[in-house]
């Protein structure tokens, strides 16, 4: 008895002694992250999850404004000071601010602007998409960088905006292996003069950044931000309550309400650019038939879904530009739940006993509730929905090719310019992934959104699009279901966060404390 | 045949199921439909961007002509560049594997330390209190999910109780023991870091319970149903009658034959916990190989999928090899037959 005595009492004490080391102090930010980012080169990636890191550790050269601790859609000087452009809107000069300096403490000057730029377009993985009117770049002086265009551009000056543009230490060719442009190094380092730098990745584990001793601006007052990778919501929700995070990412809507009345903890809950919507392979019968998509589109129940689905976090979108988009349509039509007259249009297309299919992947864990509640409601119009469920690689393979009937997906703009949704969701050139997954074709919306990228004219661009817009829209090629919600929760002690509606997962570590 | 005859037999014959594991891996992966350059690409490639991709990555040369390319570089032991994460395979594979190869080892141990006296005891005592307990025990093991269970035992031990860190392989702050193994309790150990040490084993407890408990119930089963079996011998009843303690007949004679099935099992077992730790590791935020292997299938990270089928077929190859061996160690008769 003894002898079990001593082990058992020790193992006992041992845990009773256990403290847990690591509480956070006031000068760390911990963050609960669900998913590693792949790599942290901005010119490579592709998600908004590498925009946490990429976003702090870079500086563009123009950035998006910031009002009453609200992020806009207004462009505000970044690296360039001032910029002009010539009237025919193909040549921009930027002059660059003297005082940036990238974490070596090399100054960002005008070489550095087009070594960025060049080797963005070189790599040519994604993010150079943003870009696709530069014909090249040029040295004016120290401080001047050119950028002459093939063709005028609208959107130009405000994609300068997006990470992608976001202005590398030309020293990272100092690290490339096998001209790879230094693209190994930067996947889990970070050679820019934003407010911070990359100080460790353990992969798979978390990311850890601290400050950039030569960065422009006023010191952060967050000297270290961790940002752990915890996949399981539950996980991450239980860590925040628990103090050991001060800030959580992809709050399920079910959580949302659970949190938001917790001692210690605050919830964002804001509307975001993030939208839902189905395509409609207008390609294939019986969808080339304007009046059966439009049957399909009024069969819906759209609040049903929110409600249902999103658990009230989201709004049924009203044309393609979401509310608080500059280009937005308050006018344009809205698809209502009227399965009435949903009825009623497949009688007039003379469309009967229609049977189609519903693609989907797990990639999002509402896509599956979606197609169910969607089967019913086109059950209730006499219509038979096949849902089929693919891997998402295979199911974006097939939403390229066009293999479908009814494809559900979600999207988020790099930058805030209308041509974002219109240029690329129902421009003929784009069929498939690369933006018009309806296979929608129609000359006129060809012409307006054309015209409408290459104007300068606030004014007259707006109305072109909006034109463009209330055509495609009558002719439903995509049923546009919710514009979401974006969730953070955060322990009531951090202060300093602005919520960006567009730059969904990135944080402004460099304007945020903690109090005790 | 000698020991060292039957070894090298077996070693040729494991390096040809390795290369079949590759030629199928590399078969499947690539008649998935689906095309990673146009994932890596994003949401607004053009088909310009997408080809300039396929061409970067070597996915426009014909299929055997890429093969032919892999095995020619895993021959330099170069394992390619993930797809995904820009990082050459190798070191993807030495940051993540070992931690599941830990998280496993720690899980069987777990299993195995206390499986095998229970087990054993459930027989002996057939029927009584500590055989209810034990069927109890191995009946919950087996038919609770593994998620559930995690995340009971971190709202008790984390959340309540607060005596047992929630995620991660170690706390804040607390720097990682220098690489030898890529196991940080082993590799404190070495490095003589006691704090890592202290922190690493805190950490591990909560996952290598969740995902033991399971096997616990499993192993439980096994050796109480061949103790039983091997305790209705006749020999059993012949060295009983013959005076022998009951622990000798128990300890030296039944259970070295109840093992025989048992090891079989056991390393079953662990090619199971290498596969299952998926949940767990999502769970309790561990980095090892279940996360990594499914994002990189999601993305069809060519790679990344061969080179975990690399070192997993490696490792159940690895496995069953020991196993053959350790009933050579176990039953003379094997050792005679070779």
């Amino acid at each position: 008895m003894r002898l079990l005595r001593g082990p058992a009492s020790a193992a006992l004490l041992a845990a009773l002694c256990i403290v847990q080391a690591g509480a956070a102090d006031l000068a760390t930010l911990m963050i609960g992250k669900p998913t590693d980012p792949d790599t942290l080169d901005p010119h490579v990636a592709q998600s908004n999850n590498s925009l946490t890191v990429t976003c702090k550790t870079y500086e563009t050269l123009v950035r998006f404004a910031v009002v009453d601790g609200r992020a806009t859609a207004d462009v505000a000087p970044g690296l360039a000071q001032s910029w002009r452009v010539d009237p025919a809107g193909k040549v921009w000069d930027f002059t660059l601010a003297k005082q940036h300096r990238f974490s070596s403490g090399r100054f960002v000057d005008a070489a550095a602007v087009k070594f960025s730029f060049d080797r963005l377009l070189e790599i040519a993985k994604g993010p150079n998409e943003d870009y696709p009117a530069i014909a090249s770049t040029e040295v004016l002086d120290e401080h001047t960088i050119r950028f002459t265009l093939a063709y005028p551009f609208a959107p130009f000056l405000a994609s300068l905006a997006s990470c992608a543009g976001e202005v590398v230490d030309p020293s990272v060719m100092s690290h490339a292996v096998d001209k790879d442009l230094g693209q190994g190094y930067l996947s889990a380092h970070s050679m820019g003069s934003g407010p911070y730098q990359v100080a460790e990745v353990e992969k798979g584990q978390q990311i850890v950044l601290e400050p950039n001793p030569y960065y422009f601006g006023a010191e952060p007052r967050i000297k270290r931000v961790v940002i752990k990778i915890i996949k399981e919501a539950a996980v991450r929700r239980l860590e925040l309550e628990k103090g050991d995070l001060d800030l959580i990412e992809e709050v399920s809507p079910d959580q949302v309400d659970v949190l938001r009345g917790k001692p210690g903890i605050m919830v964002v809950d804001e509307p975001c650019f993030r939208q839902d919507y189905l395509s409609l392979n207008t390609k294939r019968p019986p969808l080339d038939h304007v009046l059966v998509r439009q049957a399909l589109s009024y069969a819906v129940d759209y609040q049903g879904i929110i409600n249902g689905v999103l658990l009230g976090k989201g709004k049924q979108m009203r044309g393609f530009i979401p509310e608080g988009f500059w280009g937005h349509d308050d006018r344009v039509m809205k698809y209502q739940y009227d399965p009435q007259r949903a009825r009623a249009l497949l009688a007039q297309a003379g469309a009967q006993h229609l049977k189609l299919s519903y693609l989907y992947a797990k990639a999002d864990p509402t896509w599956e509730t979606v197609g169910l509640v969607l089967q019913q409601n086109l059950a209730d119009i006499g219509v038979t929905l096949d849902l089929r469920e693919y891997a998402y690689s295979t199911m974006r393979d097939m939403v390229d090719r066009g293999d479908f009937d009814i494809a559900i997906g979600n999207y988020t703009p790099d930058f805030a310019d209308p041509s974002q949704y219109l240029n690329y969701w129902v421009d003929s050139r784009l069929f498939g992934l690369a933006g018009n997954r309806a296979f929608y074709k129609n000359a006129e919306v060809d012409d307006l959104i054309r015209r409408a990228i290459s104007l300068s004219d606030v004014g007259e661009r707006t109305r072109l699009y909006q034109r463009a817009q209330s055509i495609a829209v009558a002719e439903a090629p995509y049923i546009l279901l919710s514009q979401k919600n974006y969730d953070v929760a955060m322990r009531s002690n951090v202060h300093g966060y602005i919520y960006n509606p567009l730059l969904l997962q990135v944080f402004d570590f460099e304007n945020m404390w903690k109090t005790p | 045949m000698s020991l060292l005859q039957i070894l090298c037999r077996r070693l040729m014959l494991s390096i040809l199921v390795v290369f079949g594991v590759l030629v199928v891996t590399f078969i499947t992966s690539r008649l998935i439909p689906g095309d990673p350059a146009r994932l890596m690409a994003g949401e607004h490639a053009s088909q310009e961007t997408v080809r300039h991709m396929r061409h970067v990555l070597g996915l426009d040369e014909p299929l055997p002509r890429q093969f032919a390319g892999y095995l020619a570089r895993l021959a330099r032991g170069d394992l390619g560049v993930s797809i995904r994460t820009e990082r050459p395979v190798i070191e993807d594979l030495r940051r993540f594997f070992p931690a599941t190869i830990e998280l496993s080892i720690v899980a069987l141990l777990f299993a195995v330390a206390a499986g095998l006296p229970l087990g054993v005891a459930a027989a002996v005592y057939r029927d009584g209190w500590i055989d209810q307990v034990v069927r109890t025990v191995s009946v919950a093991g087996i038919s609770m999910p593994a998620f559930w269970l995690a995340l009971l035992l971190l709202d008790f031990f984390y959340n309540w109780l607060g005596i047992l860190p929630g995620t991660g392989r170690l706390d804040e702050g607390v720097a990682a023991p220098p690489f030898i193994t890529g196991m940080f309790t082993v590799d404190a150990l070495l490095a003589g870091q006691g704090r890592t040490m202290y922190s690493a084993v805190t950490h591990i407890a909560l996952p290598a319970f969740t995902l033991g408990f399971v096997n616990l119930g499993i192993i439980m089963r096994q050796i109480r149903s061949a103790m039983i079996e091997v305790l209705q011998e006749d020999y059993i009843r012949t060295a009983r009658a013959g005076g022998l303690s009951a622990a000798r007949i128990v300890f030296g004679h039944a259970l070295r034959n109840a093992l025989i099935p048992s090891v079989t099992m056991l390393g079953l077992l662990f090619g199971d916990l290498l596969y299952g730790a998926v949940l767990t590791e999502t769970i309790f935020a561990w980095p090892g190989m279940g996360n990594y292997v499914i994002q990189s299938i999601g993305f069809l990270d060519f790679p990344s999928i061969m080179g975990f089928a690399l070192v997993a077929s490696l490792a159940y190859v690895l496995l069953n090899l020991a196993v053959d061996l350790s009933y050579m160690m176990l039953d003379p008769q094997i050792r005679e037959i070779g």
